[in-house]
């Protein structure tokens, strides 16, 4: 308790700014401007699209639920595209999620120069998606990319073509995915170092190992970090764009096994110029991915630990 | 005194009549402006815009605003913002079906066909012509060329025992086995020919491999990929050339090997690591603006003399033995000019693009800058100066059979993506059967078409 303060002192009452609305309206006018001609205004027209068939340059014309019907029952594409983004999401996301807390647990046990080694793990995650994508498309060619030379000198004879194989671009994304960790990994760095050190040394005293540790301190103590991970992980993971698109544009992706939600709707938009089209496979979209952020709020009672929760209650 | 004053009114007289008609004129001026937008920048906007001073000195009056830096996304939100330039500039022919189809660009038959028209076929080549035109609408004028012809490396041919090019398919069989080495592993060393998608430039490979068998991309208004059979043959002739020529009889080996010989292409753009220029590969389709690159090594300007490795010639693309009277072309593109909907002064802005598209000092210096052939017939458009070598190159331009594909109204010719991606799935073996696979595409492009109009 504060020395300054006695039990049962009322807080003196704050005293009323006075400001005038006028003053506070013009403050929060250029977030207004943005938000309703930048964001509202698209929003509510995208979604008037989305009934309509519109080119950019005929007057919109008003087509039901048309462009609905047509993704679900008549575009493989769609489904290609939807199937890729589920694969991809639902790899990539644990397995950064793992991967970053693994880096970030390694990242606490360096005595000296831990903040070296933590700015050299951040690195890779400040390179633009578009020169990290051209760059790992030149490491993981097959005839001089110097991953495969080294897979052939440990013995495999015959190594992936990576992003030129329909079967292992994918995996060619998730290992660019893995690379550029630092962002999350950083969240997990500081949820580590926020544990509190008696809870390992009580643990130790009981004699826990070190899996117990982890398992039982660590881990449940993670939980709100790792359920943040996965909720933005799964919002971006809908939205994967920009390697995909460099790495399909850098080989010949003719069997759009880099063809995701977000590529789908670009081509649409932009290659096809149905607008219409593109606004409904958007609202799709957002459907989707509202759904599944939906769903993993509703589980979060069942395995995330708060700190002010049951875990110290 | 009298003859004083009668000179003094009449001095007056004409002040006043001068004044009204400079009025008049300077108002008229106001009303005749004409806007230009266009994707230049730096050299090519300073040589566009002398074009564009040759036009208002030729056309008292008219103030043309010329716009560089603008490319065809910016232009078209314009247009549909209903704010948009009375011409924009399209670098290539891909989006005419629906600048056409849409109305993007307006109609120019009546204004081709008008008092202060143009003669199309005594103007420009046959391939600039039929290339400006979709579902019978003609909403653009060609602008420059661009030409892709068969290059061919003259010292390994001469070496392998061939004193010219190939003319046919058949004919650039038998050269490629000859040409082709392997390295002791087994895998390609050296490559005589590659039929295949995504080896070097743009995804033109299907288009280059249709215009060798004469394969009709459109009947009326339906694809034709699955009813004109030569589809089929094309096709079936790409994966017996990979079989025989790099797989020794077998496909999956042809395929895998030149999937990885593919792979370990040369930089495009260096100048000296191009699989052409070290010899990687003996022959192959490219674009006439590659010529200066393949010639002086580094350098984009036209050289009399060719000082890089290649010693190399240009010529029409090889053949089916069916399609023969076809040898000696090749596949044009072309930069196009439109009025853009919703232009206020389509009167001056059809002469604008009239003289933009038939000015000889302006073809000429495309040619120079760019090494883009002339899309105008005539010789004077060309550089007076231009080396022989590069003759083939306007030859091919010329050839009655050299075209670009048929577009119809499917976005960015997404006809065109979509059977190239077929070819590439066919060449890696992904595709079992390409009778069935050509009548899905067709299908998919006839959906297309049917959505759009």
């Amino acid at each position: 308790m504060s020395p300054f303060k006695k039990k049962g002192d009322i807080a003196p009452p704050r005293k009323k700014l006075k400001v005038p609305r006028l003053f506070i309206f013009l403050c929060l006018s250029p977030w207004l401007f943005g938000i309703i001609f930048f964001t509202a205004y698209p929003m509510v027209s995208s979604f008037y699209q989305s009934f309509t068939k519109f080119n950019l340059i005929e007057t919109p014309q008003w087509v039901g639920l048309d462009n609905f019907h047509r993704m679900f029952f008549e575009d493989d594409d769609f489904w290609k595209a939807l199937k890729n983004t589920v694969w991809i999401s639902a790899i990539s996301i644990p397995l950064r999620i793992c991967f970053a807390i693994f880096t970030a647990w390694v990242l606490t046990k360096p005595k000296r120069g831990s903040s070296i080694y933590r700015t050299i793990f951040f690195l890779p995650s400040m390179v633009p998606a578009v020169a990290a994508t051209m760059t790992f498309t030149y490491i993981f060619n097959p005839a001089y990319g110097p991953i495969n030379k080294l897979l052939q000198a440990i013995g495999i004879k015959e190594p992936p073509f990576w992003f030129m194989d329909p079967a292992w671009s994918k995996w060619g994304l998730i290992l660019l995915g893995l690379w550029g960790i630092g962002d999350t990994m950083i969240i997990f760095l500081a949820g580590l170092l926020d544990v509190p050190t008696s809870l390992y040394e009580a643990a130790e005293l009981e004699g826990a190992s070190g899996w117990q540790s982890f398992r039982y301190i660590t881990l449940p103590l993670m939980t709100p970090v790792i359920f943040f991970s996965t909720v933005t992980g799964v919002i971006g993971s809908f939205q994967y764009f920009t390697q995909a698109y460099v790495a399909s544009g850098q080989v010949n992706d003719y069997s759009h096994s880099m063809y995701f939600y977000a590529t789908h709707i670009y081509y649409s938009a932009f290659k096809a110029y149905e607008m219409g089209y593109a606004s409904a496979l958007a609202w799709v979209l957002l459907v989707i991915t509202l759904l599944c952020t939906l769903i993993i709020l509703k589980t979060q009672k069942r395995w995330v630990h708060y700190p002010n929760g049951s875990l110290f209650k | 005194m009298r003859k004083n004053r009668m000179f003094a009114s009449l001095a007056v007289t004409a002040l006043v009549v001068s004044s009204l008609v400079a009025a008049t004129s300077g108002a008229q001026a106001a009303t005749r402006t004409v806007t230009v937008w266009s994707p230049y920048s730096g050299g090519n906007l300073a040589m566009w815009d002398a074009a564009m001073k040759r036009i208002e000195t030729a056309n008292p009056g008219l103030d043309i605003k010329s716009v560089g830096s603008i490319d065809m996304a910016k232009s078209l939100a314009a247009i549909n913002a209903g704010n948009g330039p009375d011409i924009s500039v399209s670098n290539g022919n891909g989006n005419l079906g629906w600048f056409c189809g849409t109305g993007a660009w307006q109609n120019l038959n009546s204004l081709i066909a008008g008092k202060n028209g143009i003669n199309m076929s005594a103007t420009f080549n046959a391939a600039s012509v039929a290339s400006s035109i979709s579902n019978y609408v003609r909403c653009a004028l060609p602008l420059y060329s661009e030409v892709f012809g068969f290059y061919y490396n003259k010292d390994l041919l001469s070496k392998a025992g061939f004193a010219n090019p190939p003319k046919t398919t058949t004919e650039l069989l038998t050269y490629s086995q000859k040409l082709t080495t392997f390295n002791a592993d087994g895998s390609i060393k050296a490559a005589g020919f590659l039929p295949w998608a995504g080896y070097y430039g743009f995804d033109m490979d299907s288009m280059w491999l249709g215009q060798m068998f004469g394969a009709k991309w459109y009947g009326g208004n339906a694809s034709a990929f699955s009813t004109d059979r030569k589809w089929a043959e094309a096709f079936a002739w790409q994966k017996d050339f990979i079989a025989k020529v790099y797989g020794g009889g077998d496909f999956a080996k042809g395929s895998k090997l030149l999937t990885k010989f593919v792979a370990g292409k040369g930089d495009e753009w260096s100048g000296t690591d191009h699989d052409f220029i070290t010899g990687r590969v003996a022959m192959k389709w490219d674009a006439n603006w590659m010529a200066p690159m393949f010639c002086t090594g580094d350098d984009w300007a036209m050289a009399d003399k060719c000082t890089a490795k290649v010693n190399f010639g240009i010529t029409g693309f090889p053949v089916s033995p069916s399609n023969i009277s076809a040898y000696g072309s090749g596949v044009i593109g072309q930069g196009q000019l439109g009025i853009s909907k919703g232009s206020k002064n389509v009167k001056d802005a059809w002469i604008v693009m009239k003289a933009l598209a038939t000015d000889t000092k302006l073809a000429a210096a495309w040619d120079e800058a760019n090494a883009a052939p002339s899309s105008l017939l005539a010789k004077e458009a060309r550089p007076a100066k231009y080396p022989a070598w590069y003759q083939p190159i306007y030859d091919i331009s010329a050839n009655p059979k050299t075209a670009y594909h048929t577009v119809k109204n499917t976005g960015e010719h997404l006809e065109e993506s979509m059977l190239q991606n077929l070819m590439a799935s066919w060449q890696a073996g992904d595709t079992p059967n390409i009778k069935s696979a050509l009548a899905d595409l067709a299908q998919k492009v006839n959906q297309i078409i049917v959505r759009n109009n």
